[in-house]
This record gives structure tokens, C-alpha cells and sequence, in this order.
């Protein structure tokens, strides 16, 4: 393959070069911002038609959390900064696909344990230990994933290295194997070959070396990771709860210069447009972030044209998201209970505050807010229960995409930590039902596991594309309805698809069904559906509760 | 020999034939509906009583019966031939009852020997069973103390509430009214032991329930006694003796509990007392 003569000019460059500390340093922040580019692409390509687990956003968010903990450092080490990689990715790994990114990252921290610069023979080694890793850390392996992906690029490590000791050779050998890894994963999976897409975990892992090859290349990355917090993390923090007046609007510059800046005069000049000043230098890339009142809405992007380049303009509605902040504190807290010292603790991870009321109600000393798209870090679920006056604790993830981060969170933790399976609410709250706060440890979460199997979970969402999947025709905006998970019908009205679900459910054969209505649909709409299928099913107890979760306008308990 | 009574409250849910058969003195709590006194047991049925307590605009209460008719008793046994008298009665935790029996007793040194069950329907049923078999065999007090200090440990009392409302009215049970605030609904499932009602689990459906009672009850085997304890769910009671295969030397009996423990755990409970071997 023929190579541009500008590129194979930076290989050399680079072959030259010893690839530290901080080489690795930089290829991170590459990886990680020509991720953060694609985030969307890698986004969409979420097979299940329903937006709550977005794996582009929970790599980024680990990649993120990797890049942070070495974004300052000076270490020359190779190892060590890998090694301090591997553990901020851990922390902040998010969804199933964030996990299995940090577990790949940990098991390459593992086997270049005492280098100072990477080889071509150590890169081949790390990988294989993270495909090892990798795979190790998933109870039941599916092919088709981000683990493929890993495994075909270790193996064509493997062969390479017998042909080649260049590094950056390696590195552009693994990239093309992890492009063909990503597209034949359809053949692998029936779930994706259905919706006609590529894996989105697999397509991640893909850009983040894509990223680090294009670095080398001189190729643009669009955007520069060297500045402050992502706009994202903007959101989280939650000190916007009083918003100085004048800030209206967050606005985000990025912009190339013409010539030299004159810091001062620059700074001044933005003071007169707005607050909340940030400026960041990457390489030949900078960002500017401020807040400007309504008024001046088109001033920094407009003084900005004058100085350099402009690459993108992005604005946020502050004052918007600020109403909606106070219009869920509002809505009262869920009150924990206390746990006595010394008996066990359960936490909770669940999607609304209405769900979060039931489970508070129950007894659960910690409750972790899965948010819109339920992928708290392993960090976030060890600092909700590392507090409580005991070493006893049990871990409710009720959702799939959370079961890895739990486990990562029980293996981190100094105290005694379970995790029970639980991937849906209904299965969470009957383990909740078992709970004997004084009670033996184990049994209480033997008992637990048992309870899972006892309670058939429904759920009713709007189908975002059409699709078909387990045999099962969807057509945009129909509502489709999942029995434990497994699709069973999908219908124009809410009504027919709940009537639909607890038919494939065999109903008639239980005597209690609970509703928990979501936020996309009001009390008195979950009112009259809920009074049809009292007509339907006489002779059973049907509950009503308000639930607030995103994405599901009904999660169904049926037992 | 040495004739010694066994007396104890209308709790203990024995069934009237044993009572006769073994003159065993029954001194009734008292159930006040709506400021009347019915004497437990007697002056109103327990179908009666189940038939009113959804109309009722005020829960009804429970009273002990009073220190002085238990003297009564006492004396009256005393005098008729019967040189001591073991007290037997429901656990201090639940009622006033062992203390009533007990000021009682204080007049009557070394003749009166008043024992806490350290539980309640047949739990306690069970001892002054036992105590008055042994009595009717031997007469020995201190036989008869020995059998029940042996026996207690090997007692136990399980149930399913159909509902938490009634316990945590009664104010007897300190944590049922921290669990009241579950948003679902659910059927709690109680034990008693040394005295205490400890809550063991919730279940959201009876037929749930049903199936964890029975392990429950199997998980206590292998036993001696049986008796399966009910408040007004003649029918599931039945049933779930039914389910229970056994093979016990003497019979399991169903029991309706009396009102006095209904009114505290309300209708539809179920649930069993045991003897283990």
C-alpha cells in the first residue's frame, strides 16, 4: 500500500522516537479524542432500539476518566503510566463496553509491568494479556463484541511480530485488523446482523487506535482533548444549581489563530462579553468556553473570526437546564434507611425517583441514580455504600449494562461485597424482599439469588428505528414490548402492546401485576391503561405505582 | 401423689377437647370493641369477631385478665384438692398477662410457680400441654418444670401476615412500624423465638407465601408436634396441611387463633407452631 510521503515522513520521525511515558501520554489523548469525534457514529449504532445504554458516550466517559489521571503528569515510565491508566479507567468504567475497555487497558498494564519505553515484541505481549484479561473478566463470552475485536487484533500481533520489530508497523497492522474484526461482526451476532450494524463496542475500540495511528500521521483529530472538562461533565456538576445572572448561554470555541495572542488583552476583552472564562491550548488547537447573557449571544464566536479559524461553535441552553434541575429537586428525596453498624447494607441502582421511593421504602440503605442512560461508574457505585457504618454490602444493579461496573465495584471494595444479578427492577425489588438486615450474610444472599427467577418482568418502550429482532417486526415509533428482555410484540398503541405482553407472559397463570409508569407518559394515561387490564384480569391484583423511569412507559412486575 | 393444676390465658389456643381432658384452667383475655368487654373465647365467636372487624370505625383493643381473677383462681384451685399450680402464660413481650399472674402469686409462696412461654398460641399451647400430661402422670412440680425448660428451646412459631397494619396498631412490635412505609404491598413473614417476634421476609403474592411457609416448615424437620395456626383462612389452612406431607407420631391439628391474637395480626394469617425432635 502506497503511503503518502508526508505520512511515511512522520513514521520515520516517529520510529525514532521512544515511545515513553509521554508518547503514550499523547497517543491517549488521541485515542481519546478521535473517540470523542465519533462519539455519535459509535452512539447510533446501539443494535437495541431504545436510547438507554450509549456506548459511545460510556467509552469516551472511561476513556476520559483513563486521560485524566495522567493528563498532568510528567512520568517518563511506560508501565507506570499505563499502569495509572488502567486504573483511572477502571474507575470511571461505565456500561458493559466501558468495562471491558478497562479490563483491556489493566490486562497491557499487567504484562508490560517493568518497561520504561513499549517494543514491538512488549506491544504484542500487552495485547494478548488484555485479550486474556478482557475475555476473563466477562462470565459468558458473546463473539461478535468489543472481545472479538480484541482477540483478532492480539492474533495478528502475534503473527506480525515474527515479520516485523517496528512498533508503529504493528500499530497500523492491528488497526486494519480491528476495522476487519468490526465488520464481520454481524456474521458473529444475529442481533446485529438483524438491524443491519456493526458492534458498537467493537467499532469503539476501533477509533480509539484509529485515533492514536491518525496522531501519528498528522491526520486531524477535530477536536483537541488537551483543554478543560467535556461538555458533558459540565452537566454533572452540580454546582450549577445557582446560576449567576447573566448566564444564559454556555458557549464553546474552537479556533485555529492567524498569529500570536495577546493573553491580556484577549482575556479583558472576553470579561466584557461574559463569565465563567475557560481557555484551553492543545496543539495549535484552542478552545475558549464562556457564559454569555441572552444579548450576546453571537459575540464570542464573532470575535473569535477576527483573531483565527473557527472549527465549531457549540451552545447550551443554561437557564433551560437549570429549570429542569430544579424541577427534580422538587420532587422529594427518597429517605434511606440508616443501617445499623455491623448488618448489612443494600445499594440500589435504579432509573427514576419514583423507583427509587419504592426501593427507599423498602429498606435499601443507598441508592445510586442510573440517569438516562444507566451506566454508573465503578467509582460512583463504591462511593454511594463506602460510608456506611458496615462492611455487609449487597449490590442491586436491576440492569444488564450496570452488572459489570457492580462486580468491578465488589472486587475494588475493602468490605465484604455481593452482587446479585438482578437486570431488571422487578427482579431487583423481590430480592429486596428477602432482606434481613441482621441476617446471615450468605444466606440472605442465597436467598436473593433465588428470588430472581421468581418474577416475570415486562417492559413497554418506543421503538427508535425499525427493526426486527427475535423474530418480531418493529416499525419506527411502534410500541414494542420485552419480556425479560426478549422482544414479544410490537403494536401502534400502548394498550394493545401491554395486553400483548402479558398474553406471551401467561398472566391468567399468576395473581399479581405491578405497573411502574415512566416519565414519558402522565398518571391519568397509565391510569386508563392500567383500568383496562383490571377488566381483562378480574380475578388478579394489579398495582399501580409511579415509577418516573426514561425510556420505558411501563415496567411490568408479573408474579 | 401430689395433685398439682396447670392454669393458663386463653391465648394458648388449646383446643376445648384437651382442655377437658386434662382440666386445664383457662383464665381469658379480654377484647374491648367499641367500649364493650367480651371475655376472649367466650363471649364472642371467633367467626363473629372476623365478621365484625371491617366495620368497625375504631380498631379493637386487648386487656389482660386482672390480677385479682387470677387470685381467684388460684385460691379456688388450692382449696379443691390440688396442692400446686404452674402458671403458664403468653411471653412478657406481647402482654401484662405474666404480670397479672404473677402479683397474683406472690400470696401464695411456693405453691404458685408462674412461667413465662417465651411465645404465644400453641408455642405456649405446647408447654401447658405437656405440663398438664406430666401433671396428670406424675404430679410432680418439678418434673413438670424440668419437661417445660426442656421443651422451650425446641419450640417454634412461624407465620405469614396478610398484612402488617394490625401488628404495628397493636404497639407491641417495635419495627412493624418502620416496615408499615413499604410502598408495595407485601405479606410479611414473622418468627417467634425466645420471646420476640422477629420479622424474617416479605412476599408480594399468597401463593408465594403459601410456598415459603412450607419450606420454612420443612426447614424446621424433623419434628414432634404440629399445629397449624390460622386467623379466619380455614380453608388455606387445610390446604397447606394437605401440602406438608408428614409422618408424625401424633396428629397435626389446625387452629383458629384466638381474637385476642387476631386482633393483633389480623385476618388472614397463617402460619404454624412446632416441636422439634
Amino acid at each position: 500500500m502506497e503511503l503518502d510521503p508526508q505520512i511515511t515522513e512522520r513514521r520515520d520521525y516517529y520510529r525514532k522516537k521512544v515511545i515513553d511515558g509521554r508518547a503514550l501520554r499523547n497517543l491517549v489523548e488521541a485515542g481519546l479524542t478521535w473517540l470523542r469525534t465519533n462519539q455519535e457514529v459509535v452512539n447510533a449504532l446501539n443494535v437495541f432500539p431504545v436510547p438507554d445504554g450509549d456506548t459511545g458516550t460510556n467509552m469516551v466517559l472511561t476513556m476520559q476518566a483513563a486521560y485524566d489521571e495522567i493528563s498532568n503528569s510528567e512520568e517518563i515510565s511506560f508501565s507506570k503510566t499505563i499502569q495509572t491508566i488502567a486504573h483511572g479507567a477502571l474507575m470511571g468504567a461505565r456500561g458493559n463496553s466501558g468495562v471491558i475497555l478497562s479490563q483491556i487497558w489493566r490486562g497491557f498494564a499487567r504484562a508490560v509491568d517493568n518497561i520504561e519505553s513499549l517494543d514491538s515484541v512488549a506491544f504484542a505481549e500487552g495485547l494478548v494479556e488484555a485479550r486474556e484479561t478482557a475475555y476473563k473478566g466477562v462470565v459468558r463470552p458473546v463473539e461478535g463484541t468489543i472481545l472479538t475485536v480484541i482477540k483478532d487484533i492480539s492474533r495478528a500481533a502475534e503473527e506480525a511480530i515474527s515479520e516485523t520489530q517496528d512498533p508503529i508497523q504493528l500499530l497500523e497492522i492491528i488497526v486494519r485488523a480491528a476495522d476487519n474484526s468490526v465488520e464481520k461482526t454481524p456474521e458473529l451476532l444475529d442481533v446485529l446482523k438483524d438491524a443491519g450494524v456493526v458492534d458498537a463496542g467493537g467499532k469503539g475500540l476501533y477509533y480509539i487506535l484509529e485515533g492514536m495511528l491518525r496522531y501519528i500521521d498528522g491526520l486531524p483529530l477535530d477536536k483537541s482533548a488537551a483543554t478543560v472538562m467535556p461538555l458533558s461533565e459540565l452537566f454533572l456538576d452540580e454546582s450549577m444549581e445557582s446560576i449567576e445572572p447573566g448566564q444564559d448561554w454556555e458557549v464553546i470555541v474552537d479556533f485555529r489563530l492567524n498569529g500570536k495572542l495577546e493573553i491580556n488583552g484577549f482575556y479583558s476583552d472576553l470579561e466584557s462579553m461574559g463569565t465563567s472564562i475557560q481557555f484551553g491550548e492543545g496543539d495549535g488547537f484552542y478552545r475558549l468556553h464562556i457564559h454569555v447573557p441572552d444579548e450576546n449571544y453571537y459575540m464570542p464566536e464573532n470575535y473569535i473570526k477576527e483573531l483565527g479559524i473557527v472549527t465549531k461553535v457549540a451552545k447550551e441552553n443554561l437557564v433551560d437546564q437549570m429549570d429542569s434541575r430544579i424541577r427534580a429537586n422538587l420532587k422529594a428525596e427518597p429517605v434511606l434507611s440508616p443501617v445499623e453498624p455491623g448488618n448489612i447494607g443494600v445499594v440500589a441502582v435504579v432509573p427514576g425517583s419514583g423507583i427509587a421511593k419504592i426501593f427507599a421504602s423498602m429498606g435499601v440503605a443507598a441508592i445510586v441514580e442510573g440517569g438516562q442512560t444507566m451506566n454508573p461508574s465503578t467509582e460512583e457505585i463504591i462511593s454511594r455504600f463506602d460510608n456506611l457504618p458496615t462492611d455487609k454490602i449487597i449490590i442491586l444493579p436491576n440492569n444488564k449494562n450496570i452488572l459489570m461496573a457492580a462486580k468491578n465495584a465488589a472486587e475494588f471494595s475493602k468490605k465484604q461485597v455481593a452482587v446479585i444479578p438482578t437486570r431488571t427492577i422487578p427482579q431487583g425489588l423481590n430480592a429486596m424482599l428477602r432482606l434481613v438486615p441482621d441476617g446471615d450474610f450468605d444466606k440472605i444472599v442465597s436467598e436473593m439469588n433465588e428470588a430472581i427467577s421468581e418474577v416475570e418482568t415486562g417492559e413497554i418502550t418506543t421503538s427508535t428505528r425499525t427493526v426486527e429482532i427475535d423474530g418480531v417486526k418493529a416499525n419506527k415509533g411502534n410500541f414494542i414490548a420485552l419480556l425479560n428482555g426478549k422482544m414479544v410484540a410490537a403494536t401502534e398503541s400502548l394498550e394493545k402492546s401491554c395486553l400483548a405482553l402479558l398474553e406471551h407472559a401467561s398472566a391468567c397463570d399468576y395473581e399479581l401485576i405491578t405497573f411502574f409508569y415512566g416519565d414519558n407518559i402522565t398518571q391519568e394515561e397509565a391510569s386508563l391503561i392500567v383500568n383496562i387490564i383490571r377488566k381483562k384480569y378480574p380475578e388478579h391484583v394489579i398495582e399501580m405505582h409511579e415509577g418516573c423511569q426514561p425510556h420505558y412507559q411501563f415496567i411490568i412486575a408479573i408474579e | 401423689m401430689l395433685k398439682t393444676a396447670i392454669v393458663t390465658d386463653s391465648t394458648a389456643d388449646i383446643p376445648d377437647e384437651t382442655i377437658n381432658k386434662y382440666n386445664i384452667q383457662v383464665n381469658p383475655n379480654i377484647l374491648i370493641i367499641e367500649n364493650q368487654n367480651f371475655r376472649d373465647g367466650i363471649d364472642l365467636s371467633r367467626n363473629e369477631f372476623y365478621e365484625l372487624l371491617p366495620s368497625l370505625k375504631n380498631p379493637p383493643t386487648t386487656a389482660t385478665a386482672s390480677s385479682g381473677s387470677y387470685q381467684q383462681i388460684y385460691e379456688d384451685l388450692l382449696n379443691h384438692g390440688y396442692d400446686q399450680i404452674v402458671s403458664l402464660h403468653v411471653s412478657k413481650q406481647f402482654s401484662g398477662v405474666l404480670n397479672a399472674a404473677s402479683t397474683a402469686a406472690q400470696i401464695f409462696k411456693n405453691r404458685v410457680y408462674v412461667i413465662d412461654s417465651k411465645s404465644v398460641s400453641m408455642g405456649l399451647g405446647f408447654q401447658v400441654i405437656e405440663s398438664a400430661r406430666t401433671a396428670h402422670d406424675t404430679g410432680d412440680i418439678i418434673k413438670i418444670i424440668n419437661r417445660i425448660e426442656v421443651l422451650q428451646p425446641r419450640i417454634r412459631l412461624c407465620a405469614m401476615l396478610d398484612t402488617l397494619e394490625y401488628l404495628h396498631r397493636s404497639g407491641r412490635v417495635s419495627w412493624a412500624r418502620a416496615r408499615i412505609g413499604n410502598l408495595l404491598r407485601v405479606k410479611t413473614f414473622i418468627e417467634v423465638k425466645d420471646g420476640q417476634a422477629r420479622r424474617i421476609e416479605d412476599v408480594r403474592t399468597r401463593r408465594k407465601g403459601f410456598e415459603r411457609l412450607l419450606n420454612f416448615l420443612r426447614s424446621y424437620e424433623p419434628l414432634e408436634r404440629l399445629a397449624i395456626l390460622h386467623s379466619n383462612a380455614e380453608d388455606e389452612a387445610k390446604k397447606f396441611l394437605e401440602a406438608y406431607s408428614n409422618n408424625l407420631k401424633e396428629d397435626p391439628i389446625i387452629v383458629n387463633v384466638t381474637t385476642t391474637i387476631g386482633t393483633h395480626v389480623g385476618p388472614k394469617g397463617l402460619g404454624f407452631a412446632v416441636v422439634l425432635k
